[in-house]
């Protein structure tokens, strides 16, 4: 009756078993493509479509910007892609009951994490990248016409492009974790896109210096210095300073997601 | 096998299960019956490791289930129907069970042939009926082919053919020599498929018995005898080697029919007051036995 007979059981558990349980059940769900897909067409796309609206005044040197200041605009639509896919890998379970299904099969409630972590990194890493390069030759390809295009090899385009896709695999475990935290797919969406798009900018009405570290050190504003070419500013963290920030503050979220997630009956 | 010693859960000091013990052994079904929110599913959980035992123990083929480096091969567990992701197809939903414990993939294909959902296999789950996602379930809990099947309330949503279907596969399962633990609130569905009952009502365990000595302890007929002259029809009747119960101002009366019973009455000049014949069936022992311990009665006195 079953194939079963001459397969040995494991004698151990496995983290490698776990993750690629993990990648099928991320993969086997439509919705995770179409969201990588508006992740791409969101993020490169506007990119490409901003360079071509101020190639000529790059060009023309009226503002004074440079082509790489754009280069990496359109990621800033990408954001939220990240957030709903990372927010989802923990949410969905709850929302479906599918958490004790994951659970009886592997038991170890850190390994399960820890393989969710692994698969989302990996994907967002991969997505964000991609995302990252389309924009940049899109992009370029204005800024080339008008005879101001940059390079690959140009002072941090390549840390940029790579960069993105780190803060996209960042964005998705931040919102993972706050996931793990409030167990609703719209509460952690919520939580996460206000963190970054709204507090993150209100902070910086707080005076004085406290203001100025306040806005600094929020996730929001941490964390993407690595995907910029050029700085925000004087005002924000130097590019991996700032990301060291960013994967603290994801580090504190997950490790008291986990001691919940390991206390709390599923 | 699985075995419970002294488990026991309480939920913000409200206790779910207290203190109960308890053996599924293998080679057949073991019914595990009690109302709504008696405790069965509370249990099951703690079995699983998905919920933490407040006290006491219980243990799957001799160790902890969350010990088992692959669990589904040791127990295979249906929860609770449409315990998937909407969006996921029947064979994905397989898939990453399987591959979570190193099973291969072909065993995906043949629990779907199966349970019967082999042609369905590629349509998402959100799509099922009940019954389906029911037999999704089963297929989940299969995977593994352990040697303890676990299912909560399987029958639910089933259409007959499908209730048919749970119960054969149930005996299948158990005439291999699976240990079988099925958990229901009806009894007449338990008395088609279990062979041992073991009875849950408030946390606690009312009866754990195989089913046939449950049946004849609980369901059987007797003759309800009132008489003025009790004491004398009792000394009367048991004179005649029957077996005689009493209870309050009525003798129940075992092992002869009720129109020789008055005959023998009045032949002594004894006078009757009432005789009846009370057949109690398993469901009415089942509400008898389990009446104090459900959590939310329907009223049916009205205040005067």
């Amino acid at each position: 009756m079953s194939t079963l007979v001459a397969t040995a059981i494991p004698t151990s558990g496995s983290l490698g078993r776990t993750v690629k349980s993990e990648w099928i059940k991320l993969a086997s769900i439509r919705s995770t493509w179409w969201t990588a897909l508006a992740m791409v067409v969101l993020g490169a796309g506007f990119t490409t479509i901003i360079s071509g609206v101020y190639a000529d005044d790059v060009a023309s040197g009226t503002t004074g910007d440079s082509a790489a200041e754009f280069i990496t605009q359109g990621l800033i639509f990408s954001q939220i892609s990240a957030v709903v896919i990372g927010a989802l890998v923990v949410t969905s379970e709850y929302g479906t009951g599918l958490i004790r299904a994951t659970l009886a099969a592997t038991p170890s409630r850190t390994r399960v994490l820890a393989a969710k972590a692994i698969v989302l990194t990996g994907f967002l890493f991969a997505v964000g990248t991609v995302t990252a390069f389309l924009g940049y030759f899109g992009g370029n390809a204005f800024f080339r016409s008008q005879g101001v295009g940059i390079s690959l090899g140009d002072e941090n385009i390549l840390r940029s492009m790579f960069g993105a896709g780190l803060y996209m695999a960042g964005l998705g475990l931040l919102a993972a974790a706050i996931g793990l935290l409030v167990r609703h797919t719209a509460a952690a969406i919520s939580i996460v896109l206000a963190l970054v798009f709204i507090i993150g900018q209100v902070v910086s009405l707080i005076p004085g210096t406290l203001g100025e570290w306040v806005t600094k050190l929020m996730s929001g504003n941490a964390g993407p210095g690595i995907v910029v070419p050029v700085s925000f500013g004087d005002e924000m963290l130097t590019p991996w300073v700032g990301f060291a920030v960013f994967l603290g503050e994801i580090a504190l979220l997950s490790l008291a997601g986990l001691a919940l997630f390991k206390k709390r009956d599923a | 096998m699985i075995r419970a010693q002294g488990l026991t859960k309480t939920y913000d000091g409200k206790v779910a299960v207290n203190g109960i013990d308890f053996t599924v052994e293998p080679g057949r079904v073991t019914g595990f019956l009690g109302p709504n929110g008696a405790g069965k599913s509370t249990t099951m959980r703690m079995i699983l490791g998905l919920d933490a035992p407040t006290k006491g123990m219980v243990s799957v083929n001799g160790h902890r289930y969350a010990s088992s480096p692959a669990p589904l091969r040791e127990v295979g567990a249906l929860l609770e129907a449409h315990a998937v992701h909407p969006g996921r197809s029947a064979r994905n939903h397989l898939r990453w069970l399987a591959a979570s414990n190193g099973i291969p993939t072909t065993r995906v294909g043949e629990v779907l042939e199966l349970v019967g959902l082999d042609s369905v296999a590629a349509q998402r789950a959100g799509r099922f009926s009940l019954g389906m996602g029911q037999r999704l379930g089963i297929a989940a809990a299969l995977i593994g082919d352990p040697p303890v099947v676990m299912l909560d309330e399987p029958v639910n949503g089933l259409d007959p053919e499908g209730v048919r279907w749970v119960r054969s596969l149930a005996r299948q399962l158990a005439d291999d020599g699976k240990t079988v633990f099925v958990s229901s609130h009806l009894m007449s569905e338990m008395a088609l498929m279990a062979d041992h009952l073991i009875v849950i009502g408030r946390g606690a365990i009312l009866a754990d018995s195989p089913i046939q000595e449950f049946m004849a302890e609980h369901a059987s007929a007797y003759v309800r005898v009132k008489a003025p002259q009790s004491i004398d029809v009792e000394a009367l009747l048991v004179g005649r080697g029957l077996d005689v119960t009493r209870t309050d101002d009525e003798l129940r009366v075992h092992g002869l029919d009720a129109p020789a019973i008055g005959e023998l009455i009045g032949s002594n000049g004894l006078l009757l007051h009432e005789l009846t014949l009370v057949r109690s069936s398993l469901e009415d022992a089942f509400m008898e036995l389990t009446a104090d311990s459900v959590e939310y009665h329907a009223r049916t006195e009205v205040a005067a």
